[in-house]
């Protein structure tokens, strides 16, 4: 009997741990979906704010592709227009229009300074680079505990707040190896950007290693729409303004 | 000329108002993002530079010989760059206007010139094609870059200046892949040589063709270049660039030049030609800490350039042409000496094997938009260098502000030792409409 209930207990166990793996995928699946197409286009503003309140935003045009192709060219300031940043999987390049050609640069450096990093820039799928490695429930939220999938990833560790019933993050906090801290941020303001998507349109980011100073993200504009895998190329970063209409 | 340096203190100082009263709340209406078929840019910058002189240096002799200075010289030098472009449908035309002012011992000076001005027509996101004057930056290295065949020379004490190009056809052609090899492109060039097209390059009344085939193959760039026609001797290149691991990258250049000649001087001023194939390289590392410390070091060995010997000789013609001008008057030495000195001698990296090294730590201490870095250059097969100190601070959208200092130092006959400074400082303003 007592042998019965152990194979009993341990039947449910090994049926009910690959039951909370794969939600765990289902649901990040979901957030990538709720937050982007799988391939878009999109208009951001990025804002830094300094503790004493001076700003200094940068427009930008971005456009993605599947699950590793991400580009990105600065409208605004007069200081980065033309420049444009480029990632294919673990790679990323800037192209500075003096320079005249594409250099590699990494996922932490920052091409617009402050909070934001090259990453944030560039950000693929979560399901990309993420494991589900937790979840745990509380209230009305699902909070995700996620594992880089390699070292070639920005922050090693993720915890999303994510709204049970939109599967959209609320917050996350970006984290070192060693758990440490980096930077958290806030999902705001749900607006309607049509072709079905329905989002947050504000991201407000925050850092214990720049007190004080505050980062914010600001879409203006999102779509569906695929473009061809030779846009996302190192020959094709000077054009980057040809895509937009 | 006057109105000229009026016209950029204008532009600079009546946008200060401007930076002084931009904070106001944060938004972002969709109509700012919207495409116009035309564009319209510009940069000024307001530069001046008090050097340091070496009166005893070889180059010091050259350029002042009639003219002799005191411990120090400044200079005011102003830069006006404008932009514009406009697009329709597939055809697109782009012109960047470059005019320098320079404020100095002789004088004003006034240099305006296109940088770039090409028509483009792009019938699909794989192909397009542009002619006219272009700038092409070919190579990986960040000081120097031996496998630009179709640019001008790179000047590593300022490597991330927007530079001159020269009239050319050229197309790009893109193709992607999946799988090990992820993009092929092919870039070939039509570079002509004629009276006032690219007449400075190399030898006239010469059609040149080049090209470049790019691979990103196993998360490496590789590129592999030639150029042939004529106007300089057949050459062949390669170049790669690796991320090894996320925040250290490698990367490499290879020139192969056939046939190529250049003056040089023996030990008694008289010129001979040297004749053959020669290899020049650049290898280098650019590595960021996790506390953002970024690192660039560049080894390039010059296989055209000239000897430590080679140089000495070229110093001591210069002093045997000072000392006859002082005791003759005659300055004939002197003016062979310039003329070699723009065909080489006098060109930056003119020897044959340099070390470039360079920190920039960014945002210290928590400070926001602000980036001080040191650069060291050395001559290694002479030892003289040059250390150049630098704060820049890009706080005030669209300001930058640059203050360094160039140190330089070398024993007598050596490249950095007989350059006409022995230091200087310099600030640089910049502005962005």
């Amino acid at each position: 009997m007592i042998k019965k209930i152990m194979f009993a207990c341990l039947l449910i166990v090994f049926l009910a741990c690959p039951a909370f793996a794969l939600d765990g995928k289902m649901i990040l699946e979901q957030v990538d979906r709720n937050l982007n197409p799988e391939s878009y286009e999109t208009y951001r503003k990025l804002i830094n704010i300094e503790p004493d309140g001076r700003k200094k935003e940068f427009t930008l045009f971005s456009v993605k592709k599947g699950t590793d192709k991400v580009a990105a060219l600065f409208l605004a300031p007069a200081s980065e227009k033309g420049r444009s940043t480029l990632r294919l999987g673990d790679n990323m390049w800037l192209y500075i229009p003096n320079i005249g050609k594409p250099i590699r640069i990494t996922s932490l450096q920052s091409v617009v300074g402050g909070v934001f990093n090259n990453a944030d820039i560039l950000q693929l799928d979560y399901t990309a680079e993420y494991d589900v490695e937790k979840i745990d429930e509380t209230g009305k939220e699902y909070l995700l505990y996620l594992k880089a999938k390699n070292k070639t990833v920005a922050y090693d560790r993720l915890k999303m707040w994510v709204d049970k019933d939109k599967k959209i993050p609320i917050k996350i906090e970006c984290l070192t190896e060693a758990n440490m801290l980096i930077k958290t941020l806030y999902f705001k303001d749900i607006k309607d950007f049509g072709g079905g998507i329905v989002r947050p349109s504000v991201i407000e980011t925050d850092s214990p290693l720049y007190k004080g100073y505050k980062s914010v993200i600001i879409l203006a504009k999102i779509k569906n729409k695929t473009y061809k895998d030779e846009v996302f190329t190192l020959t094709f970063m000077p054009n980057m303004e040809s895509l937009r209409r | 000329m006057k109105r000229s340096w009026f016209i950029l203190l204008f532009i600079m100082f009546g946008f200060i108002p401007v930076m002084a009263i931009a904070e106001e709340s944060y938004t972002f209406d969709p109509a700012e993002t919207e495409k116009k078929p035309y564009s319209a840019a510009g940069y000024v910058e307001f530069k001046p530079i008090l050097y340091g002189l070496d009166r005893e240096a070889a180059l010091y002799k050259l350029r002042f010989f009639n003219d002799p200075k005191g411990q120090t010289l400044l200079e005011a030098n102003g830069r006006i760059q404008l932009e514009g472009s406009y697009e329709k449908n597939i055809f697109r035309i782009y012109a960047k206007t470059n005019t320098d002012l320079k404020s100095s011992y002789s004088g004003e000076s006034e240099r305006t010139t296109f940088y770039e001005a090409y028509g483009s027509v792009k019938p699909s996101s794989n192909l397009k094609f542009d002619v006219g004057k272009k700038t092409m930056k070919w190579g990986k290295g960040y000081a120097w870059n031996p496998v630009a065949f179709v640019d001008r020379p790179k000047d590593p004490d300022d490597p991330e200046q927007a530079m001159e190009g020269y009239i050319l056809a050229t197309v790009d052609y893109i193709k992607s892949f999946s799988g090990p090899l992820k993009t092929f492109s092919f870039t070939p060039v039509l570079f002509p040589v004629y009276d006032h097209v690219n007449d400075t390059f190399g030898n006239n009344y010469k059609l040149n063709v080049a090209g470049r085939f790019y691979f990103l193959l196993y998360d490496t760039d590789i590129d592999l270049m030639f150029m042939t026609g004529g106007s300089r001797t057949d050459r062949y290149g390669v170049d790669f660039s690796r991320n090894v691991t996320t925040n250290f990258e490698v990367h490499g250049e290879l020139a192969y030049v056939q046939n190529f000649q250049k003056n040089v001087l023996d030990v008694n001023g008289n010129r001979y030609l040297v004749e053959g194939d020669a290899v020049s390289y650049v290898i280098g590392i650019r590595h960021l800490t996790t506390f953002d410390l970024t690192t660039i070091i560049e080894y390039y060995h010059n296989g055209m350039g000239f000897s430590g010997d080679d140089m000495k000789n070229y110093y001591a013609y210069i002093t045997r042409g000072y000392n006859a001008y002082q005791t003759t008057g005659n300055a004939a030495i002197l003016g062979n000496a310039l003329q070699m000195a723009e065909g080489g001698y006098g060109r930056s990296s003119a020897m044959g094997n340099y070390l470039y090294v360079r920190f920039s730590q960014k945002e210290p201490f928590d400070i926001l938009y602000f980036t001080p870095s040191l650069t060291w250059m050395m001559n290694t097969d002479d030892q003289s260098w040059s250390l150049t100190p630098e704060l820049l601070y890009t706080g005030f959208t669209n300001w930058e502000f640059r203050i360094r200092t160039g140190v330089i130092i070398g024993a007598r006959n050596s490249d950095f030792g007989e350059k006409q400074n022995d230091y200087r400082i310099e600030l640089r303003v910049g502005y962005y409409f």
